[in-house]
């Protein structure tokens, strides 16, 4: 973990990271990371992953429309909108 | 007593804002609810409910979405977010009867162990004012401990109903993954998180459960298994029952009271006719480690949604949309919050996905398998809830792995998908502390079953803090 690998997950993740905290976030991920790496003490080489408890794949539901009109009490909700669309900062000059 | 028309249910409703009033210092709360809640109860005077939980007034973790009333998670970027929809879990508990008094604080997005993460600030612990209450449902577990309500609704994906239930002396209960709907619950680490009751007794938690779990469309992971009557069992006979002692479990780093309290309780169920039962789980130290992979894997990619379009907040005076989404995460998440958010970037990032996503799932699988073989031959299995009683606010310090390792005993539970609660089970210097009891898959009925016995038997569920009614 250094300040490239910082840099980048925090690109990924959409944070900005002052200056004043950096070093203090390179050291915790650092240490968390280090922790994790306790898991590489155990064989694991025939172990399927279990990405959830149940293991089932999600249930689908028939496709039917239940919720109807609910256009003007999201937009309501948001930070910006119009009477039909969430409104952003221009995107195409 | 509101069925002998002793009292009425605005009284009652009346009497809990007072003493939330009166007990604002705690700082449980963060948003209430009193206006719909008194006219609710007016209504239910008017024309009297015979629906379970009728009158019965709950403060609601600030998790799950309330139509109507805002609902912040406990962070600074739903500060304003009035959601347009209410969780299944709000609609079930409404629909038995039950008046949502309010919001309870929270570690922000749950992320956390002593609601310090909240950016509404600390809850005080009503055992001590310099203690932490536990977390993340911590504002939870304050108000039932305080008595302001009789129950309270918490989330769990590492222990955050378990270990605040233990640091306030009351009673938590986190039932089988997929038992509860997670509609409507603000997403953490979807494959862990589980909704459960909080109150002074077992009983009342089977109460509360009964109404809380449903088969519900809307969540895919949700089970249609049949849902007993959580109350039914309550009063069976432990005679033979076998409780599973994980003989891997180091207690030597802790405290001699906590470690010679559970070893009373263990006592007490053998006096009741339980068998104790020596269990191998090998891989359990590595609970930790890890959830600290798939958790925080999770939790970047559920918290992606907050980018300051849709809902909650947005920051002021960015140049394009890119600069919109850097700065209101930024400015809407808190440090612990943000670290997890990174550490999962990190471990879901090409070239470390196999290294630590894969690996983790695979020792998870691991930890499973360990609980499917010790349940062949057990019918539960009981550890202490935490490593000691309540601590002072701010004494972990700006460490996040002590902080981690607080969950030690309750992480499990959650990578296995198993139920398990904490009751109280005694007091080390006037600080309360609990008993873990895990069950086995849908088996909530049998540690419910253990815990009413328990409390039966022992009084600790009727502690209370100084200047607090029972």
């Amino acid at each position: 973990m250094d300040k490239k690998t910082v840099t980048t997950i925090s690109y990924l993740s959409r944070l900005k990271i002052d200056n004043e905290n950096e070093q203090k976030i390179i050291n915790d991920l650092s240490n968390i990371i280090e922790f994790v790496d306790q898991l590489n003490d155990v064989d694991t080489s025939e172990i399927d992953p279990l990405a959830n408890p149940l293991e089932k794949t999600a249930k689908t539901r028939k496709d039917i429309v239940t919720a109807k009109n609910l256009k003007k009490k999201l937009l309501e909700v948001a930070p910006s909108a119009n009477e039909d669309y969430f409104l952003v900062p221009r995107v195409v000059e | 007593m509101i069925s002998h028309k002793e009292i009425s249910n605005k009284e009652v409703i009346q009497e809990v804002f007072s003493l939330i009033n009166q007990f604002q210092d705690l700082n449980t709360f963060i948003t209430l609810n009193e206006e719909n809640s008194i006219k609710k109860a007016e209504e239910l005077d008017n024309s009297p409910s015979n629906l379970p939980l009728a009158g019965i007034p709950i403060a609601q973790k600030d998790l799950f979405c309330t139509e109507g009333l805002r609902t912040t998670c406990g962070s600074n970027i739903l500060n304003n977010f009035i959601p347009p929809y209410s969780a299944t879990v709000i609609e079930n508990l409404e629909n038995a009867g039950c008046i949502s008094v309010g919001k309870t604080n929270m570690d922000e997005f749950a992320m956390g162990s002593s609601n310090e993460t909240s950016f509404f600030g600390n809850v005080i612990n009503p055992w001590g004012k310099d203690l932490v209450p536990g977390g993340s449902s911590g504002g939870a577990a304050s108000a039932v401990a305080a008595g302001l309500v009789p129950a309270a609704t918490g989330t769990d994906t590492g222990g955050s109903i378990r270990q605040p239930a233990s640091l306030c002396g009351i009673t938590g209960i986190k039932p089988t993954y997929g038992r509860v709907s997670r509609w409507g619950m603000i997403a953490f680490a979807s494959s862990l998180d589980q909704a459960g009751p909080m109150a002074r007794t077992a009983e009342d938690c089977a109460l509360m459960l009964n109404e809380m779990c449903s088969h519900d469309e809307k969540d895919t992971t949700s089970l249609d298994n049949a849902i007993p009557d959580f109350e039914e069992n309550l009063n069976s006979s432990l005679k033979g029952k076998k409780i599973g002692i994980v003989k891997d479990l180091d207690l030597s780093n802790l405290d001699n009271d906590v470690v010679e309290i559970y070893q009373n309780s263990l006592k007490e169920f053998e006096s009741m006719g339980a068998e104790l039962v020596d269990i191998s789980l090998p891989h359990l130290s590595l609970s930790v480690p890890t959830y600290y992979v798939v958790a925080p894997a999770e939790c970047s990619s559920n918290l992606s949604r907050f980018d300051g379009v849709k809902f909650g907040m947005r920051s002021e005076d960015v140049k394009d949309l890119e600069e919109l989404y850097v700065k209101t995460r930024s400015e809407g998440f808190g440090n612990e919050v943000k670290r997890r958010i990174l550490i999962g970037s990190y471990v879901l990032s090409a070239g470390y996905y196999d290294a630590y996503y894969k690996k983790a799932q695979q020792v998870r699988r691991l930890i499973k398998n360990d609980f499917d073989n010790a349940f062949k031959k057990i019918d539960v299995i009981m550890t202490p809830t935490t490593r000691g009683p309540a601590f002072k606010i701010g004494s972990k310090g700006d460490d996040p792995i002590q902080m981690y390792l607080e969950d030690l005993f309750t992480i499990s539970a959650n990578l296995a998908g198993l139920p398990a609660m904490s009751i109280p089970n005694g007091n080390i210097e006037n600080k309360p502390i609990g008993l873990q009891i895990i069950g086995n898959f849908l088996d909530e009925s049998t540690i419910l079953n253990f815990a009413h016995m328990f409390q039966n038997e022992t009084n600790w569920h009727m502690h209370t803090p100084e200047g607090i009614k029972q």
